[in-house]
């Protein structure tokens, strides 16, 4: 009888016990263990994943170095880089692939006419860069029909660009390069001296743009000649489209002798063989005008 | 009962000594010292849990900085544009990392890089440029500005270049701003005199573009004098001779019955500061003082300037062509 009783009372014990401890520290469930580590194995492998990643990296840009030095010194026999790695035929691809596409992109920044295929190679659509002095400008485009034979399809050249008379005079069915070479060119000279003339605006707010054309083969400007506030009209003939410097420079001012004075003799010259935005840097300084 | 609820120590299991009563009590003993050990190994498991719990957590935060560390590396690895890989190649990235399933990725890549082989075939061939070499460093890559130094080297026909500039991006609304600086071009101009002067100007004003517009132009020039001279070495080899090679731009018209009297065609390929690629082309006369005196016709003094009139109405290679025949004291026509 006072052992069921002693039973009971032990139990209670027991749980009196379990609750005392229970209040000293926070439950320790084993579950809290296992959330630590399975989050502590997530950054393991997280951190894993990016070591091989990174070696990969260095993996690659050595490889590629090595490859980089192969194609420069073609003579020499450079040896060919040894991996360590059970992916080297992947890496070697990856590497040649970046090569390429880093060619390919040098091919587009030095002024290449990015040439691609179409409509399945009955097509063919190239591109004209310009530039001036560094600064990228305008680009132009040609479609072309590759079959029955090469013709221009559609274009976006400004219709001053004697387009259809180049490619009449080119060799353009055997050798594409007689047409776009001189097309480039005319292009090209055309952006420097529209660009020239931006310039002159923006630079030379003492001058007045008298006169231009589409074209930008014809400038008439203004000068003030400092003291006597005399003015000067320059007219520059660029007459050949292929070129940004003019073929010719005319003075005109009241004073009749003025074009006739040394200075403006050199003035001449300065025009005729430096770009017009920089030639008038020189005359300012020289005091000859405003 | 007389138990005293707050004090169980009154059994003494700590010790392990244990009084073992007879009866009844023996059984409550027992119960009691098996409550005891459960307790003091949950006791130990707590102990232990928690000493798993802070080293657990110490690792983790180990292992937080780590890959907060490496993934910063990572974001600079990314900054080099080269290597910034997207699609395919960061799939293959994956694969390498061991990330991925194998599958295809060797054979798509495959095939994607001889879609570029293909296509830079197609460029150096529409550019008649060959570029062997293209690195690239980033400078400097903010949201709106991408700075990049650019070394690439190749050849145009026989003329081998290097080339490094920088290239600067400038986004400005829709569109984007490129401009080149610090233009630096590298040559063997041993035997290009003509050449270094256009250099230093294109160096100047980072005219690239320019840069290689007149390459090509002047290789082509180049290109067209050694095929016209190889091609008259080939048929009049024995009035013909070319001393200082194809590549020259001198060609010897001499007969062999006549070893006194030599004719030379000077064809110079100029190129001016701006650019402009100019084929120059001149006869010169050597014969001995003595066979003018012999001979004062002015077809023999004035040949200079005769040959430039044959220029003028019959182009470059008939003009030479006629000469050679004269040379030659052929019967043809």
């Amino acid at each position: 009888m006072a052992g069921a009783s002693t039973k009971g009372v032990l139990s209670h014990l027991s749980l009196l016990e379990v609750q005392a401890r229970s209040r000293k520290t926070p439950p320790q469930q084993p579950s809290r263990v296992k959330e630590l580590k399975a989050k502590a194995e997530a950054l393991m492998t997280q951190r894993d994943q990016l070591k091989a990643e990174i070696e990969t990296h260095k993996s690659l840009q050595k490889l590629r170095a090595s490859m980089d030095k192969q194609c420069t010194h073609e003579e020499e026999e450079e040896e060919e880089m040894a991996i360590d790695s059970e992916n080297s035929q992947l890496l070697r691809l990856m590497a040649r692939h970046t090569q390429l596409k880093d060619l390919l992109h040098a091919h587009d920044i030095i002024g290449g006419y990015n040439v691609i295929k179409t409509r399945k190679g009955k097509g063919l659509c190239v591109s004209l860069t310009t530039a001036y002095n560094g600064v990228y400008l305008e680009n132009y485009n040609l479609e072309m029909d590759l079959k029955p034979t090469l013709r221009i399809s559609r274009d976006n050249i400004p219709p001053f660009i004697p387009l259809k008379s180049l490619a009449e005079q080119s060799n353009m069915q055997t050798d594409i390069r007689t047409l776009l070479d001189p097309l480039s060119q005319h292009l090209n000279a055309f952006a420097a001296r529209k660009q020239q003339l931006k310039l002159v605006k923006e630079l030379h707010k003492s001058v007045q743009v008298m006169e231009s054309n589409a074209l930008c083969s014809l400038l008439v400007l203004m000068f003030t000649v400092p003291r006597e506030k005399t003015a000067v009209l320059c007219s520059l003939e660029y007459t050949d489209h292929t070129r940004c410097l003019p073929t010719r420079v005319h003075f005109e001012c009241e004073d009749k002798g003025l074009p006739d004075s040394p200075e403006w003799k050199k003035n001449s010259s300065l025009l005729m063989e430096t770009p017009v935005h920089k030639a008038l840097i020189t005359m300012k300084k020289m005091g000859d005008i405003v | 009962m007389g138990a005293d609820f707050d004090k169980p120590q009154g059994f003494c299991v700590k010790s392990g000594r244990v009084q073992r009563a007879r009866g009844s009590k023996l059984f409550w003993l027992s119960a009691a010292e098996g409550r005891q050990k459960s307790f003091r190994m949950m006791e130990k498991m707590s102990e232990e849990n928690s000493e798993d719990v802070r080293v657990l957590e110490a690792q983790i935060e180990h292992l937080q900085a780590e890959v907060a560390a490496l993934q910063r590396q990572q974001q600079d690895n990314h900054k080099d544009i080269t290597f910034h890989l997207r699609g395919h190649m960061q799939d293959a990235m994956s694969y390498v990392c061991g990330q991925k399933q194998a599958g295809e990725k060797e054979k798509v890549l495959s095939k994607l890089t001889e879609e570029l082989e293909e296509d830079l075939k197609l460029q150096t061939q529409m550019n008649g440029i060959s570029l062997n070499s293209c690195t690239t460093k980033t400078l400097q890559s903010s949201g709106r500005q991408l700075v990049q130094q650019f070394c690439v080297s190749g050849h145009c026909s026989e003329l081998v270049f290097q080339v490094e500039f920088l290239l600067s991006e400038v986004k400005k609304g829709q569109r984007s701003e490129r401009t080149i600086r610090d233009l630096n071009v590298v040559m063997d101009t041993s035997d290009l005199q003509n050449f270094s002067s256009f250099l230093s100007g294109v160096e100047e004003s980072t005219d690239l573009l320019l840069f290689f517009r007149t390459l090509r132009t002047f290789s082509d020039r180049c290109d067209d004098r050694r095929r016209t001279f190889q091609h008259f070495q080939e048929k009049y080899p024995s009035v013909v001779s070319l001393p200082g090679g194809c590549r020259s731009a001198v060609m010897t018209l001499n007969h062999p019955e006549l070893s006194g009297c030599v004719l030379f065609v000077h064809w110079s390929v100029e190129v001016s500061r701006e650019g402009r690629v100019t084929p120059k082309i001149e006869l010169l006369t050597k014969i001995p003082e003595k066979a003018l005196q012999l001979f004062p016709s002015q077809a023999v003094s004035g040949a200079a300037e005769a040959f430039q009139s044959l220029l003028r109405i019959l182009g470059p290679e008939a003009a030479v062509e006629s000469v050679i025949m004269a040379v030659s004291l052929s019967q043809d026509t």
